[in-house]
């Protein structure tokens, strides 16, 4: 009888000590796309379950996370973090009301001290913070070592320059640039945003982006004729049509394989680029864009933004788990380990010192020309919705000859107008 | 002299009192509905309702995000059918894309079903190949056929190679905007013309064989035993995929995505790609659910004109 009344005097201690385990442990969940990135990011991000074995993340793979997140959020539900492509998309999801303001876990949780000071702002809807910029981006010419050596080019500085050396290539018989929008579509907006950049210069770029000269001006008109001409002449995959039918596959080996002399493309790029000329054996680097009187300008973007879900039943360990991600030691972690591009914020010198130099020296670039005025504008990260839309896929109209640069321009400026008017543009630092 | 007497209709009362009538009531009408009744709930929770909520939301600034919305009226209308030439090119690529469904896959699967119809030993291999494109997933298909119509690497390439010759058949199909829709069709058509031809040839195997031994009696030659036996025996198959093929003309949407997103320049661009761009990209849920509310009169128009068309007698 003894026996038995100790047995049950555990098994009520097991039942009523058991729901307040339970109730410790609180999980943040997050969706994410199928695929090698996270195969690669998933493990570093579940490093976080260490940490404090009371909040735990739990990662789901969806097989286009985006669209499923969209849709269960817009429905009051979805995971707790919520990660968008970009700007743009959080101000639509702050406007009604389906993220959270960070402004109070931003102040007690100390995100200024290792966020840029322009990386926050990115943030902002209507003065408050609803997202952190994740993914640090910007487009540089990626070029083949051996091919130049071979031909005793070098790399270009300026738009001058560049056409002098493209005439060459062409002549080698070699294409100038490995491009093609048969894998992404959208690629096309890379280079109407990089040529505004660098031929019309940022700063006109942030005066069209304020509203203070129309996107006729005859700066950015310039930039959008040369890179049609530059199309036209096949520069960009070997011609108009071949732009339209080449894949990321060919993009990599014409580079690598030294059919294809340069590539303008992101940093996202990297891996690839790594992979493929390890494959070949040949070897890679980089320069900056070339700009129209040859000052490095370096375009910002962001890849990914992170937010917290209103209906999160626990916001408090979500920006737990923020804090944790968005530190400088995880970054760098998983920035020497996936080449993940990292978020703006300060990664220690040593991170940067153990990656290959042509990857550190992008990033340490990019922060020089953020901290000195010479950084520029991606479409991704600082074009409204619908205006981006136009920029990216109508400029295909002028490509194949439908329409002209201007047709397009007094477009884009009509679009633009009306989005600035309404107040839907993402934030744009002031310079 | 028979006496006409007019008998009093029962009421309901009097009629639930009948154990005939309630039995009979039971087996062929509550029982059938209770069966239904599922389904019907299902189809009103996921066709219906949304359905509504499609129309209205067609009449209001949905950005998709959220449920921020405020009623414009026919404004989305407007802008679709008066301003927005995007919207006008879609259309015609959309009409475009219905002529050549209803003819090229039509034509090669009445010649592939009559001739296999004559096989009489192995005539299921054949069935079996012409098929076998239909049961791939369309991101297969897709994915093959940009291969083979890549101009470095595919069969253009190939055989311009072969010939001597240089960019002849190594184009750009898909890059190229008077190539890129047609292309894109011949894609289409290569998946699905195997599954019309399996229908024709079922409904050709279904034809009784005396009509066509009365025809070789009466001296009919084989293109009068398909117009005058075959046909007639298979036009309401015919004419009903006629119908479903119009239609289905108009929700045309994976294989021009997977392809081209509508491009070059808009070139293959239809309404349902830009429903999508509109919906996803530019954040116009409603401009995009006025696209969709007309690509569903359009197939409404459709299925009248097979109605009034069945209704004057036609065998549909």
């Amino acid at each position: 009888m003894k026996g038995i009344k100790i047995l049950f005097a555990i098994a009520v201690l097991v039942m009523a000590l058991a729901p307040v385990g339970a109730q410790d442990v609180t999980t943040v969940t997050m969706w994410f796309s199928e695929g090698s990135t996270l195969d690669c990011w998933g493990p570093l991000m579940l490093e976080f379950n260490d940490v404090d074995p009371s909040i735990q993340l739990e990662i789901v793979p969806q097989a286009n996370s985006w669209d499923v997140t969209r849709t269960a959020v817009a429905g009051g539900g979805g995971p707790d973090i919520v990660r968008t492509p970009g700007p743009s998309f959080v101000y639509e999801m702050a406007q009604a009301g389906l993220i959270l303001p960070l402004d109070t876990f931003s102040e007690s949780m100390g995100w200024g001290d290792f966020f840029f000071d322009w990386a926050l702002d990115l943030g902002l809807v209507d003065g408050q913070l609803y997202s952190l910029a994740d993914e640090l981006e910007t487009l540089v010419m990626y070029y083949n070592v051996e091919v130049f050596e071979e031909h005793g080019w070098t790399p270009p500085d300026t738009m001058e320059e560049l056409n002098a050396l493209a005439e060459e290539v062409e002549a080698a018989g070699l294409t100038v640039f490995s491009h093609g929008n048969a894998s992404w579509r959208p690629t096309n907006e890379h280079f109407v945003g990089e040529y505004w950049n660098q031929i019309a210069s940022p700063q006109n770029v942030y005066k069209a982006l304020t509203g203070e000269i129309p996107w006729t001006h005859e700066r950015l008109v310039e930039a959008i004729e040369t890179l049609d001409a530059h199309m036209k002449a096949g520069w960009f995959g070997g011609g108009v049509d071949l732009y339209f039918t080449n894949d990321g596959v060919y993009r990599r080996t014409s580079l690598a394989e030294g059919s294809a002399a340069m590539n303008i493309e992101g940093s996202w790029a990297i891996r690839g680029t790594v992979d493929y000329f390890g494959q070949s054996g040949m070897t890679w680097d980089w320069v900056p864009v070339p700009s129209h009187d040859g000052t490095d300008y370096y375009t910002i973007g962001m890849g990914n933004t992170s937010s917290i879900n209103a209906s999160s039943p626990h916001p408090e360990a979500a920006a737990q788990f923020l804090t944790w991600y968005f530190s400088p030691a995880t970054q760098g972690k998983m920035l020497t380990n996936c080449l993940k591009g990292p978020a703006p914020v300060a990664i220690g010198e040593d991170v940067l010192g153990a990656l290959d130099p042509r990857i550190a020296r992008i990033y340490a670039e990019l922060s020089d020309a953020s901290a000195n005025d010479r950084y520029g504008y991606t479409t991704w990260t600082f074009w409204p919705p619908e205006s981006l839309d136009h920029l990216t896929f109508e400029v295909e109209r002028v490509w194949t000859g439908e329409i002209t640069v201007m047709d397009y321009l007094e477009r884009l400026q009509e679009i633009f107008a009306e989005e600035l008017a309404a107040g839907d543009l993402p934030p744009i630092p002031t310079r | 002299m028979a006496v006409l007497t007019q008998k009093k209709p029962k009421t309901l009362f009097e009629k639930f009192n009948d154990a005939t009538w309630r039995r009979k009531f039971v087996t062929n009408v509550l029982i059938p509905w209770i069966f239904i009744l599922p389904l019907l709930l299902i189809h009103i929770y996921v066709v219906a309702i949304p359905a509504v909520q499609g129309i209205y939301m067609s009449l209001t600034d949905w950005t998709g995000v959220g449920m921020n919305v405020e009623y414009i009226g026919l404004e989305n209308y407007r802008e679709l059918l008066f301003e927005d030439d995007k919207f006008g090119k879609a259309l015609g690529n959309n009409i475009i894309w219905m002529i050549f469904f209803l003819t090229v896959p039509f034509v090669l699967a009445l010649f592939a079903a009559t001739m296999l119809s004559q096989i009489k030993r192995g005539g299921m291999i054949y069935r079996s190949i012409l098929f076998i494109p239909y049961v791939l997933a369309s991101v297969v298909t897709i994915t093959i056929w940009k291969n083979l119509l890549n101009p470095q690497r595919g069969i253009g390439a190939a055989l311009d190679k072969m010939l001597g010759l240089e960019d002849v058949f190594g184009i750009a199909y898909l890059g190229r905007s008077e190539t890129a829709l047609m292309s894109i069709a011949f894609i289409d058509n290569w998946h699905f013309w195997g599954f019309l031809m399996i229908l024709f040839l079922a409904a050709m195997q279904a034809i009784p064989p005396v009509l066509y031994d009365a025809a070789k009696i009466d001296g009919a030659n084989r293109w009068q035993e398909f117009r005058h036996v075959t046909m007639p025996g298979i036009r309401p198959v015919v004419l009903f995929m006629f119908m479903m093929v119009a239609i289905w003309s108009f929700l045309a949407f994976d294989y021009i995505f997977l392809s081209t997103q509508g491009g070059p320049g808009g070139a293959s661009e239809v309404i349902a790609t830009l429903l999508y761009k509109n919906a996803f990209f530019r954040f116009e849920a409603g401009y995009g659910a006025a696209m969709g509310v007309v690509i569903s009169i359009f197939a409404g128009f459709i299925i009248m004109i097979f109605v009034t068309l069945r209704r004057r007698g036609w065998d549909i």
